[in-house]
């Protein structure tokens, strides 16, 4: 039943009982001949303009409400309404694509949202102390704020509303002519497959521990979790008094991955209460971090030539101690000339080699001789390179929890850009008290898709070409589970127009079918109130802002907001 | 100290004198005094946004992705970024302009690029706006961010080319594979 709504045949003739305009729109698609044909059509409706009034809207939902959804809708929109404004300037026959009918005369976009805030991990990624590249929700929110601005197009915010679980994807594709999937990566991640990872309290994901610090209300659990593993007593001498809130914590972390997410979540751990008091992090949360943790080992496979991160992140950590953190960094001299192999000096003189040359002089400029004298700083960021963790070992006083990692001494082999890492068989053991996988994302389908081929588990993500799905169907796709959790919120952009793009075309080239049903904004609004489904609009979700940076919240002037931390203390703020 | 990326009218008279043929007008000259008359090197602020309507403009041609020309009157003391917004041209500012993400990446004319090079600080663009060039896409030998160049008078008939839409966006060369 749910394959054959989603390969839903496209019936012209359907479309044609249903909307004659449209099908004339298909006409004119089919040549210069057809298209005077349609001149014709038109020109009994309102002289030699195309009459929009009787031409239909565009519908589109955009599933996920963070970047890649908004991007998607920004572009998709300005697309549109730049290509009704295109076939409705009168006829410059010069150029052929000004003077091509459109079939449509506006575009509603529903924005629909697991959550009841939009903005995904702009909210709930971004490190805290980044706020200035959270400054992107404000270009976000130009799409709502900007309403009003051409009656042509609309957004809605469908905030609380789970696809898949609370309405179907297959009757999304039914109500609305196109549907786009910028869901994420936020549901699972890549995993390491070695030994203690499912079984070893103290073993967190990354994007677990970087949502609960972030304050997302599914992921408030691990607090206590983290808070078990950097406080725990270490001897019966240890009285929980003596640690006050900025006490730092004597744990060590290790970071598994070198991506800008383990950077983060290793500069938020050194940081603690005194960095972040000026951030929106949680009150709940910096009471667990406290002054910091005293040691963060961030390991990875291979070379720092292969790293994943980006010279931002890492020039960050380096000036911690410069900056008052309390934070020294630590680069070990050996490991970099290990990883200098013919292989990788090619890799920094190649194509795209600007950035990892900076970030090798960078790393060079800090390098220390293993013995050498570190700075006054209690606390440290270490990054180390060639190390495979094999293994996570139990502590020896607690053999449920975490308590070493052991690592294996790697080597590069093989060409440019394609070096892999090699065991020695030299062994390394670090002490770790919390450790964090941060080896990426990993995408899953929405409930409902697994049993079609439009999800691909090798690479977690879905299967399209430019955005579009294969097959017959008016199902779109941007963003991570497009083309896997890489890149930046700027990479969004390309992607977004990549896939917009293939929109435009499908809208000119096929007949867009809004499915059985066809009533967009209105169907889902009765499929969403018929199921008892507490909607957050926009306005609503604006109260919940105006709730979280109210002067009572706040801990100091300068704190941007105190997040809520419950779907139903948000709703009830909704409400208000 | 001026804000990071911000010339002063000093400086944009000298980028502006240095090009050839380029005559210095008199309402630069006045944008000059005014600037020493403010008694600091802070850019002159209108309403906040950059300069207003009054301000002297120059003719600036954006190449957009599609190889379309956009040609704008810029207004001499705003950004790149600001001029772009205000007149339409499809850039990104994700970070509104504080040198935080690279999406107001423009391609310069070499010529452009080295006057202005020639007077900042060191002669070298900041560590932050190179770190972020790092992250751009489709980066030239000559690319700046829109938000850290001032509009100045000589830049009068300039040419600024947008990045190339590229079907390759993966910031870090990644290649799709499965796992």
């Amino acid at each position: 039943m749910l394959k054959q709504c989603l390969l839903r045949p496209q019936t012209v003739a359907f479309v044609m009982n249903q909307t004659p305009i449209r099908s004339s729109c298909h006409l004119a698609r089919l040549g210069s001949t057809r298209r005077s044909l349609w001149r014709t059509f038109s020109s009994t409706n309102n002289n030699d303009d195309v009459n929009n009034d009787n031409k239909p809207r565009l519908s589109v939902a955009v599933v996920g409400a963070g970047p890649a959804g908004f991007y998607a809708s920004k572009y998709l929109t300005s697309s549109v309404l730049k290509r009704i404004t295109q076939s409705t300037s009168s006829g410059d026959d010069d150029d052929d694509t000004h003077s091509t009918p459109f079939g449509f005369s506006g575009i509603d976009i529903d924005l629909i949202e697991r959550l009841p805030t939009p903005y995904g991990l702009v909210r709930y990624g971004v490190a805290p102390d980044h706020p200035e590249v959270k400054n992107v929700e404000n270009d976000f929110a130009a799409l709502f704020n900007k309403q009003g601005e051409s009656q042509n197009s609309s957004i809605n915010f469908y905030g609380n509303v789970d696809v898949g679980k609370q309405i179907p994807l297959s009757k999304l594709q039914s109500l609305y002519d196109v549907v786009i999937l910028a869901y994420g990566c936020q549901a699972a991640d890549k995993r390491l497959n070695i030994p203690g990872e499912d079984t070893l309290e103290g073993v967190l994901s990354a994007r677990e521990f970087v949502a609960w610090y972030n304050g997302h209300p599914e992921f408030q659990h691990i607090g206590p979790i983290v808070e078990r593993c950097l406080w725990k007593k270490k001897s019966n001498t240890t009285n929980d008094d003596d640690i006050t809130e900025t006490s730092i914590s004597p744990a060590r972390v290790v970071v598994i991955g070198q991506g800008n997410v383990a950077l983060d979540v290793a500069r938020v751990l050194a940081k603690g209460k005194p960095g972040l008091i000026d951030t929106d992090t949680p009150t709940s949360v910096l009471n667990v971090l406290k002054g910091g943790v005293s040691h963060v080992s961030v390991v990875g496979r291979r070379g720092h030539v292969q790293g994943a991160f980006t010279i931002k992140e890492l020039r960050e950590l380096t000036k911690l101690d410069k900056e008052g953190h309390n934070v020294s960094f630590v680069v070990r001299k050996e490991e970099l000339e290990m990883g200098m192999t013919d292989a990788s000096m090619e890799e920094l003189k190649g194509p795209g080699g600007r950035p990892k040359s900076r970030i090798d002089k960078l790393l060079q400029d800090n390098a220390v001789e293993e013995d050498a004298q570190s700075t006054d700083a209690e606390k440290s960021v270490e990054i180390r390179f060639l190390l495979n963790p094999t293994q996570l070992a139990p502590h020896e006083s607690n053999l449920s929890k975490v308590g070493h990692v052991l690592c294996e001494r790697t080597r590069l082999e093989g060409d440019p850009g394609k070096q892999r890492p090699v065991g020695t068989g030299e062994m390394e053991e670090l002490p770790a008290d919390l450790v964090l996988v941060s080896i990426g994302y990993r995408g899953m389908p929405l409930e409902g898709m697994e049993e079609l081929d439009f999800f691909d588990s090798s690479s977690s993500t879905v299967v399209n070409e430019h955005g579009k799905l294969p097959g017959e169907n008016n199902l779109f796709v941007t963003g991570w589970i497009k083309r896997g959790p890489t890149g930046i919120i700027g990479t969004n952009i390309m992607d977004a127009k990549d896939t917009v793009k293939s929109v435009m075309n499908y809208l000119e080239t096929s007949v867009p079918v809004a499915g059985v049903e066809s009533q967009g904004r209105d169907g889902l609004n009765d499929h969403l109130g018929a199921h008892d489904v507490k909607v957050v609009d926009w306005n609503q979700f604006l109260r919940i802002v105006s709730a979280e940076i109210d002067t009572t919240r706040l801990r100091s002037e300068a704190q941007p907001r105190e997040k809520i931390l419950a779907v139903s203390e948000m709703l009830n703020a909704a409400q208000r | 100290m001026l804000p990071r990326g911000v010339i002063s009218a000093a400086r944009a008279a000298q980028i502006g004198c240095k090009r050839s043929g380029f005559k210095l007008s008199s309402v630069f000259a006045n944008t000059c005094v005014s600037s020493q008359t403010l008694g600091n090197n802070k850019q002159i602020r209108w309403h906040g946004d950059g300069p207003g309507p009054d301000a002297p403009t120059v003719q600036l041609t954006f190449v957009n992705p599609d190889d379309s020309e956009t040609k704008i009157s810029a207004r001499v003391g705003e950004t790149l970024l600001q001029s772009a917004h205000r007149t339409g041209v499809e850039m990104e500012g994700a970070c509104e302009g504080v040198c935080a993400c690279s999406t107001c990446h423009v391609i310069l004319e070499q010529d452009m690029y080295d006057d202005l090079l020639d007077k900042m600080e060191d002669e070298a663009l900041s560590e932050d706006e190179e770190d972020m060039l790092d992250m751009a896409f489709g980066l030239e030998q000559t690319s700046r961010l829109g938000c850290q160049i001032t509009v100045t008078e000589g830049m009068d008939g300039a040419v600024i080319s947008l990045p190339k839409a590229t079907r390759n966006f993966y910031v870090d060369g990644h290649k799709p594979t499965p796992h």
